[in-house]
């Protein structure tokens, strides 16, 4: 579905990112995981078309998207929940989640998919019509999942959704996500919570220094030496 | 004794109805602001261009001012889409010129649209006059003028479409949310280049309707845009910049406080009221009015 192919990224000059390639299958969760700064948002934005590519191809459903603007890739359906959530602060939950749905598909169920994300989430019911910025950390959190929700995305990409959530929240979360891919929603994710995201993940590639270091099913991964050193403190 | 009161009471009233026209002024460079985060310091010549277009209508072809400014909102929307497309939106695209300097931008363009005009109509004082612009309307023994009224009604219809469409539409939303986080914006598929254009349009077409509905009441020459820039950067300093109730409030209150100066003050003066609010503004409340809805 996703095939990123030696992507090279940098900032003005500087190069974070070197030859990443990877893929993400249909109906697949996939899990990009790396150490703060490790180069996991760039690649992110690069796929969502935030920032320049220096070198390299992104293909989605067989369409090259290296070069296209960000609010046409949301458009062919890969929509990002980008890290620290950026809602609108100052438009309610339910302007919030009516501005996930501006594509005309989207918006022809728009009345529908609010109810069943409502269903998923219903503190968001009992506070549409409060400020996205008067919510808390957790309600935040799925307000920004509910938000991409809205666009019926075929590949939804989350950068961190677990980012400042007590764990008991983490795990909710988690579990919200999970339940979304098995409704049929390929899924990218790049998280720091390492564990808990290689036991849900399909498959999962590791991040270091801007390369990918090694890759694998949550499973190999969970029990690769590497790993249980440098991200599971074992 | 009862005299002062009628004055008072008069003075109160034109004040407000005044300022609900500076407001729509107003709220065009506060949308600007929002989405561009830059001070529009060419918004003042965007009047006086609306103000000219309507101009010509009456002039030359006899259409009432307020017939004009249909003619004038649309033809400034225009001009505000092509001068942020194609001159302001060239320079965000060079990396190496700061933001800030868009603002520098706007006052070429403010020069620009000054010296056009002045070599199409020269530096002349020009008004409009209409069958009513020297009629009253008597409210017990207080005359306000027609034009006041209209204009306040019209402004006030205007501010509430905008509302509305700022409210109930996904374009409106867009540009709201683009305001308020332009990538997040663009993450859900909201094209932020058009939006900023449409903004900067309809920012114009603001202030061509805010001038046009000014029209019976102002001297029109090329430079009278300044004023118009000057009040419309204290309104949406007094309203909290970026809030478009803010600047509604801060147009009625300035208008308010010209009023007044000018009955109690003197003539000449009453555009000194207005710093002295921005003035105390800036010192005392920094947030401006939506910083006291706020907490
Ligand atoms: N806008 C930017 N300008 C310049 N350098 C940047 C910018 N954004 C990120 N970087 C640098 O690029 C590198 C990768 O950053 P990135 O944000 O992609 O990491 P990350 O893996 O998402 O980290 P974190 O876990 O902290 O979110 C870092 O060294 C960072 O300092
Ligand atoms: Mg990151």
């Amino acid at each position: 579905m996703l095939k990123v192919a030696d992507l090279d990224v940098a900032y003005k000059d500087v190069q974070v990112l070197w030859d990443i390639t990877f893929e993400v299958n249909e109906g697949e969760f996939v899990a990009l995981l790396g150490a703060n700064g490790a180069g996991k948002t760039t690649t992110l934005n690069a796929i969502s078309g935030m920032l320049n590519v220096k070198k390299g191809k992104i293909e989605f459903l067989g369409q090259d998207i290296t070069k296209m603007p960000g609010y046409k890739i949301a458009e062919l359906g890969i929509i990002h929940v980008p890290e620290g959530r950026r809602l609108f602060p100052e438009m309610t939950v339910r302007e919030n989640l009516e501005m996930g749905s501006l594509f005309p598909e989207a918006k022809a169920k728009r009345k529908e998919t609010m109810k069943k994300i409502f269903e998923q989430f219903p503190i968001l019911e009992e506070k549409k019509n409060k400020e996205a910025g008067t919510l808390s950390g957790g309600q935040q959190q799925m307000l920004a999942l509910g938000r991409g929700l809205m666009a019926l995305p075929k590949l939804l990409i989350l950068d961190e959704p677990s980012l400042g959530l007590a764990p008991v929240l983490v795990t909710q979360i988690f579990n919200n996500i999970k339940e979304i891919n098995n409704e049929g929603v390929t899924v990218l994710q790049v998280e720091q919570n390492v564990v808990q995201t290689l036991k849900m993940c399909h498959r999962a590639y590791v991040l270091e220094n801007g390369r990918i270091y090694s890759q694998g099913t949550g499973e190999e991964l969970l029990n690769d030496e590497h790993i249980k050193e440098a991200y599971l403190g074992i | 004794m009862e005299d002062m009161w009628i004055k008072f009471g008069q003075t109160v009233i034109c004040g407000i109805l005044l300022g609900g026209m500076y407001s729509l002024i107003a709220i065009g460079m506060t949308l600007i602001m929002g989405v561009m985060k830059i001070v529009n310091l060419a918004h003042g010549a965007l009047v006086m261009v609306g103000m000219y277009v309507t101009y010509v209508c009456a002039t030359y072809y006899g259409i009432d001012p307020y017939i004009g400014m249909f003619i004038a909102m649309p033809v400034l929307f225009l001009l505000g889409c092509l001068i942020q497309k194609y001159m302001i939106n060239r320079l965000v695209e060079v990396d190496s010129i700061l933001p800030e300097n868009q603002v520098l931008l706007t006052v070429g363009i403010m020069l620009v649209l000054t010296e056009v005009i002045r070599l199409i109509f020269n530096s002349d004082y020009r008004s409009v006059t209409t069958s009513y612009s020297s009629e009253a309307i008597y409210i017990g023994a207080m005359s306000i003028s027609v034009p006041l009224v209209i204009g306040f009604i019209i402004a006030m219809a205007f501010t509430f479409l905008l509302h509305m469409f700022l409210t109930n539409t996904d374009l409106g939303k867009s540009i709201r949310a683009t305001a308020q986080d332009r990538d997040a914006a663009v993450y859900m598929g909201v094209n932020s280049s058009k939006i900023t254009m449409i903004t900067f349009g309809l920012g114009a077409a603001l202030a061509a309707a805010g001038g046009s509905l000014l029209l019976p009441m102002f001297y029109l020459f090329p430079d009278v845009g300044h004023l118009f820039t000057a009040k419309s950067f204290i309104i949406t300093i007094l309203g909290g910049l970026g809030s478009t109730w803010g600047a509604a409030i801060g147009g009625l209150i300035i208008g308010l406080a010209e009023s007044l100066g000018a009955t109690y003050i003197s003539m000449g003066y009453k555009d000194v009221v207005g710093l002295v609010i921005f003035l105390l503004v800036l010192l005392f409340l920094p947030g401006g009015i939506r910083s006291l809805v706020k907490r």
